[in-house]
């Protein structure tokens, strides 16, 4: 049993823990409501642009276009999107587990977002050709807009032949799941549908180049945007989840160190008492007042 | 046919929606809408035979009821289907939204970058030119000194030959 002034010292630490720890709700807490707020604007632009994508490859002409023709594939980039620090229960291993499940089989590059992601893959020994780590907030939006061109590089010098993204979507608070996303050659969803009336300004070619980078950057940008949203509500429910253990743990060190206080008064009393008696015991005028 | 065409044309109005990554930014009817494209404008009515276009950096121009209203749409697309406008742009900013003073300290910068960068190429073609002049006139120089020692060797040269006729002597 520990000594008093040790229980002191353990309730001292748990209770600065539980400091740190709803600081770090309170952050994430901010951070999500201000992510929500952003993914719910990045939402229509990003599902109308993969609809207008998905059309556009239905024409009969566009099959053989670079960005729809389906290639042989050597290699295939991967956009694994983890978060920089942990704290945030499963959602990292989730993720990256979901990405290598589906990279089986396939001659991977992979472009690490976050430090976690990263670690992960240099363990399995994967073929990293890129990171990016610590990227703040503010610049996920110019930088999702030159990661655009980054890979619609690297797609069109036919470095990759496939481009995924994975990242975990958001639904609310207490549910998000991890998916990979295919992005380049850009998936049709259905039988191409021949002829239509419709006319492309001021041709299909310059349409296709002007939709595809909007296209890539908006799903990007709203990759970033679901991951991180994740991340912060995945924080937050995992610090709760902490700061209810943490209080748990504070009340039951003070019992404990009440018992040990009361323990100890007790024992103290009952040694003066018993001293006490001995010493009226053995005084002789003691006879005398009674 | 024809008259059906102008009767629906009549009656209905444009739906314009264009949306940003910040949202559905604008949703509203209008009689006309004016675009600008990669190569030009491109003016809607209603009942527009199905375009998509692409969107070059200009002013986009709604008209309705008689009031026009303009907004900053950099680049993007458009799909235009009957009496449907749908826009998607990165940047779509209405004339409250745009921070005068920021835009015209852009133009200063841009403007003053530029011409330091047209001072500079003069300033290159200049030292270019200067140096030109300068290897000219050194080279041109040398000539004259070249000459002149020419000159001066020579007439040493006659000295000597001279000393060493009298020497001989």
């Amino acid at each position: 049993m520990a000594s008093m002034k040790e229980i002191k010292q353990r309730i001292e630490n748990v209770s600065s823990t539980e400091n740190i720890i709803r600081a770090m709700d309170l952050v994430a807490s901010t951070k999500l409501h201000r992510l929500r707020e952003r993914l719910e604007g990045v939402r229509p632009i990003y599902r109308e642009l993969k609809r207008v994508a998905a059309e556009i490859g239905r024409e009969e002409k566009v099959k053989a276009n670079v960005f729809y023709a389906e290639r042989n594939v050597r290699s295939s980039l991967y956009i694994v999107i983890t978060a920089d620090q942990g704290f945030s229960g499963a959602y990292n291993a989730n993720i990256a587990s979901k990405a290598l499940e589906h990279m089986e089989g396939k001659k991977e590059k992979i472009l690490a977002v976050g430090a976690k992601g990263l670690e992960y893959f240099t363990q399995k020994k994967k073929n990293i050709i890129r990171k990016l780590i610590d990227l703040p907030d503010a610049h996920v939006y110019y930088g999702t807009e030159s990661l655009a061109g980054w890979v619609q590089d690297l797609f069109l010098s036919e470095q990759v032949d496939e481009v995924f993204v994975a990242y975990t979507r958001f639904h609310n608070v207490l549910s998000y799941e991890p998916c990979v996303e295919k992005l380049l050659p850009v998936p049709t969803n259905g039988e191409p549908g021949g002829f239509s009336s419709r006319k492309y300004e001021p041709d299909l070619e310059t349409f296709i180049e002007n939709v595809i980078f909007l296209y890539l950057h908006m799903c990007l940008f709203a990759a970033f945007t679901e991951a991180h949203t994740s991340e912060q509500a995945a924080r937050m429910v995992s610090m709760d989840a902490a700061q209810k253990n943490a209080e748990e743990m504070i009340e039951k060190l003070i019992h404990m160190y009440n018992r040990k206080r009361q323990a100890a008064i007790t024992q103290e009393l009952s040694e003066i008492i018993g001293g006490s008696n001995i010493i009226n015991k053995g005084d002789p005028d003691d006879k005398e007042y009674r | 046919m024809a008259q059906e065409q102008m009767n629906q044309a009549q009656d209905k109005k444009i739906e314009l929606v264009i949306t940003t990554p910040r949202g559905v930014k604008f949703m509203e009817k209008a009689d006309m809408v004016i675009m600008r494209c990669v190569d030009g404008d491109l003016g809607v009515l209603p009942g527009h035979a199905p375009v998509s276009a692409a969107l070059g950096d200009g002013i986009f121009r709604i008209i309705n009821d008689g009031v026009e209203q303009k907004l900053a749409v950099f680049g993007g697309i458009a799909e235009i289907e009957g009496n449907r406008v749908n826009v998607f742009s990165t940047i779509a900013q209405r004339p409250e939204e745009i921070d005068r003073e920021r835009a015209e300290a852009d133009r200063r910068l841009a403007e003053a970058t530029m011409q330091e960068i047209s001072e500079t190429q003069q300033i290159r073609k200049l030292q270019v030119l200067l140096r030109h002049a300068l290897i000219r006139i050194e080279v041109s120089s040398h000539l004259e000194e070249a000459e002149y020692v020419k000159h001066g060797e020579h007439a040493n040269h006659e000295e000597k030959n001279s000393e060493e006729a009298a020497s001989q002597e």
